[in-house]
């Protein structure tokens, strides 16, 4: 047991040392972090300046203009004044408005006469948001008007007498809509972009632990210490565990910290302490796997190098490190479940939306048939691993 | 006629780094799937993403859906049970879950008045677009029902023959239309989808592979090249020339490819040819300015690799290479304008989605260039320096 502690003791003090595993592992993950709380840490949802250009002045025109400026819609939209058409247009392109309705001239009136002018959403090929948001809240009002005049011109198809049609559009303007939307909380906790990135950026830069891993074994193959460690009194198990060792905390200790760090500095949501450490293991476990399985297929430092940088890659793109893997198509979403990383961007995410732990359960277990299973290749082919 | 020592030197170091096939999977297969990643995550359209959990398919239910779903403003989803939705909206993968009650076409037809729930994250406020979105098609689809119903009350005929009436009428005349006119057509942000992604990768890698290119400098400073080279009749002139040709060659065919890549498979439209080349000419020069400074920096090649990219990376979210600097605070933007990725973007959204030719990215060109010299000065004051230096 000693001999496997010197051993994991000896490989940390080693990368410990080194700069560059510093850089990587613990001062690249915490910056990218920063970065993004920096650049997102103010970007609150979506609002948006208007403008309603009233060409009309009737009552229906007005009903508009307070529609819009209701409180319900304060927090969507702020109603600026402008002087006329041309000034609301400017101010569109110029990006000074998100959007601007004109109501055209005699629009009261033909709503009343049971006719129809269009109402008008100038928009920024810059603001489709705004655009839609826009075109949604003059669909809602006109929806209204839409329901009088239909509800006339659909009796009167099904028989009612056509002359009876003002009594019919006074006794339609009295019913409301039957159907509304009501906001619901889901019970579920806004994802911040720090909550998404600390962990994306965390296992990427801690999968570069298994090209350190990789190349510090032939390194040590060629600088002559492994042979003597085979001279020495311990069995090739003993050395295997020790660098597995190493490697297990290494990991360990690079994503606890960069855990550790965002949530303190940049109030990354990880979730309850204890799942995630668990996680943080079982992720740990699989780059011990990984980096077996890199050294048993390996035959060269070179190679080694390769097949890591190709390996951790090939995980961050496909696992969802990258990009944020919830605005991806439903396939690539799919696709990232078939990395440990991606079951565990999963479990964080979760956890971080507001999940109950129970959540990390199915990605944890993903996540060690992961290791498992890389351990399993790495030992049926560790009869390639060249001897010292 | 014998080559120059320079371009016999840049050969030499070519060929070196290019039989790397880790290098070239850095160089040619990663920025392509980058590419694809990010072009594939960032949708052409910005529509709102929605979860809809349509419960009961009785038809007024299933026209409700139909609406949600044939929304151009939304890009919808089904789930069969609420809780699905609500994993979806905690993922992020949707920005509100509709949930069709079970009894809505029962109660619709009783006379009653219903609620439709639409979920959200956290604070309401955060998906008030969406919610907007959902409003009026539900409304629009209450009006419908609210229309056939008055018919009914009014005439012989069944609800569904007149909801049969008030749909098609709906649809034929819209009674109080709503038209969108988009006011000015040049764009202030890149496009979405690979057009957005292919440039701002361009942006991204070739300056990250010329950062890592700086490790093979050391490498070859370590294998005693340049030290070899200075015993023979060569000026270290002509050494810092040879390793600025290499790297050079190396980014401007890196930079070449996505452009090739980028236009043959994805489609991408790299604007005005002549700007686009004098572009993608001066930022390879800034990156191999800055491949040559970390060249002579760092001490070992595994500083240079593990720095060199990280320092890449954080450039480009700072320059709008990850995300467009429009959306970040303008205190960051402006932060983000002492990278040099910030104003080759600027340029590249004045050429890809204003129209621009050379003369309008000439301000943006310029700045590039004054990077370049600087980058190129320290660079190869160093180098002189470290020529030697084992």
């Amino acid at each position: 047991m000693s001999a496997v502690l010197a051993i994991a003791l000896k490989d940390l003090r080693q990368r410990l040392r080194d700069r560059s595993v510093l850089v990587i592992g613990f001062i690249a993950p915490v910056a990218v972090a920063a970065l993004i709380s920096v650049a997102f840490g103010s970007a609150g949802s979506f609002h948006a300046d208007v403008a309603v250009v009233d060409l009309d002045g009737g009552p229906v025109a007005s009903g508009f203009t307070t529609f819009v400026k209701g409180p319900d819609l304060a927090s969507l939209l702020t109603v600026k004044p402008v002087t006329s058409e041309a000034d609301a247009r400017a101010k569109v392109a110029k990006g000074d408005l998100g959007a601007a309705f004109v109501i055209p001239r005699g629009f009261s009136e033909a709503v009343t006469a049971g006719q129809s002018r269009p109402i008008t959403v100038l928009a920024s090929v810059d603001s489709s948001i705004a655009e839609q948001v826009a075109r949604s809240l003059a669909e809602s009002f006109t929806a209204q008007i839409e329901a009088v005049q239909l509800s006339v011109q659909s009796a009167v198809r099904a028989g009612a007498p056509p002359s009876s049609a003002g009594n019919l559009a006074a006794e339609a303007s009295a019913a409301r809509l039957p159907e509304q939307t009501v906001t619901r909380p889901a019970g579920t906790r806004a994802l911040t972009g720090t909550s998404y990135y600390a962990p994306a950026m965390g296992i990427f830069f801690m999968l570069f632990a298994i090209g350190f891993g990789a190349r510090g074994y032939f390194l040590e193959r060629t600088g002559g210490t492994l042979e003597r460690l085979a001279a020495a009194p311990i069995g090739p198990g003993t050395i295997l565990a020790g660098k597995s060792l190493a490697t297990f905390v290494y990991g360990v200790a690079n994503l606890g910290t960069v855990a550790v760090v965002t949530s303190l500095v940049f109030d990354a949501h990880w979730g309850p302490p204890l799942v995630v450490l668990a996680l943080i293991m079982a992720l740990s476990l699989t780059m011990v796997g990984l980096t077996a399985l890199v050294i048993t297929v390996a035959r060269t430092e070179r190679q080694a190098d390769g097949f890591a940088s190709l390996l951790t890659f090939g995980l961050v793109l496909l696992g969802g490190n990258f990009v944020f893997i919830g605005s991806a198509p439903p396939l690539l979403r799919t696709l990232a479940l078939l990395t440990p990383n991606g079951w565990a961007l999963r479990a964080f995410t979760d956890l971080a939306g507001g999940a109950a732990w129970t959540a990390a359960l199915v990605p944890l277990a993903a996540i060690l048939a992961f290791a498992l299973a890389t351990g399993a290749v790495a030992y049926s082919l560790r009869g390639r691993v060249a001897a010292p | 006629m014998t080559t120059p020592p320079a371009l016999a030197l840049a050969t030499a170091e070519l060929k070196r780094v290019t039989r790397d096939r880790t290098f070239l999977f850095f160089l040619v297969v990663l920025p392509v799937l980058v590419i694809l990643l990010v072009g594939l995550t960032n949708p052409s359209s910005t529509s709102i993403r929605i979860a809809v959990v349509p419960g009961q398919p009785s038809p007024l239910a299933t026209q409700l859906v139909h609406d949600v779903e044939a929304s151009p403003a939304l890009t919808t989803q089904r789930y069969a049970t609420r809780a699905q939705g609500v994993d979806a909206l905690r993922r992020g993968e949707v920005e509100a879950v509709v949930v069709v009650p079970a009894t809505l076409d029962a109660d619709l037809r009783s006379g009653a008045t219903i609620r439709i729930p639409v979920l959200v994250t956290g604070a309401v406020q955060s998906s008030q677009a969406a919610v907007t979105a959902v409003s009026s098609i539900v409304a629009r689809h209450g009006a419908t029902v609210e229309a056939a119903r008055f018919a009914t009350a009014h005439s012989s005929r069944s609800l569904d023959q007149n909801l049969a009436t008030t749909r098609s009428l709906q649809r034929e005349t819209h009674v109080v239309p709503v038209r969108t006119e988009v006011v000015n057509r040049k764009s202030n942000v890149l496009p979405l989808g690979y057009n957005y992604s292919a440039p701002t990768m361009l942006v991204l890698f070739v300056f990250i592979n010329a950062l890592a290119g700086g490790a093979a400098m050391i490498q070859t400073r370590r294998y005693g090249i340049f030290a070899r080279a200075l015993a023979a009749p060569i000026r270290p002139r002509d050494i810092v020339l040879g390793e600025t040709l290499c790297y050079l060659t190396l980014a401007l065919g890196q930079a070449l490819l996505i452009v090739l890549v980028g236009a043959v498979l994805f489609g991408v439209s790299w604007g005005n040819p002549l700007a686009a080349a004098v572009l993608i000419g001066l930022w390879a020069l800034v990156g191999t300015g800055a491949g040559m400074v970390s060249g002579t920096l760092f001490r070992t090649p595994e500083q240079a690799t593990a720095i060199g990219p990280a320092v890449g990376i954080a450039f480009g979210m700072l320059g709008g290479c990850m995300w467009p600097l429009e959306i970040v605070p303008r205190s960051v933007s402006l932060a983000g304008h002492a990278t040099p990725h910030a104003w080759a973007v600027d340029a590249w959204v004045t050429l890809l989605s204003r129209g621009g030719g050379l003369a309008d990215i000439a301000g943006y060109l310029t700045i590039l260039a004054g990077y370049a010299v600087a980058l190129f000065a320290f660079a190869s004051f160093r180098l002189r320096r470290s020529l030697v230096t084992p």
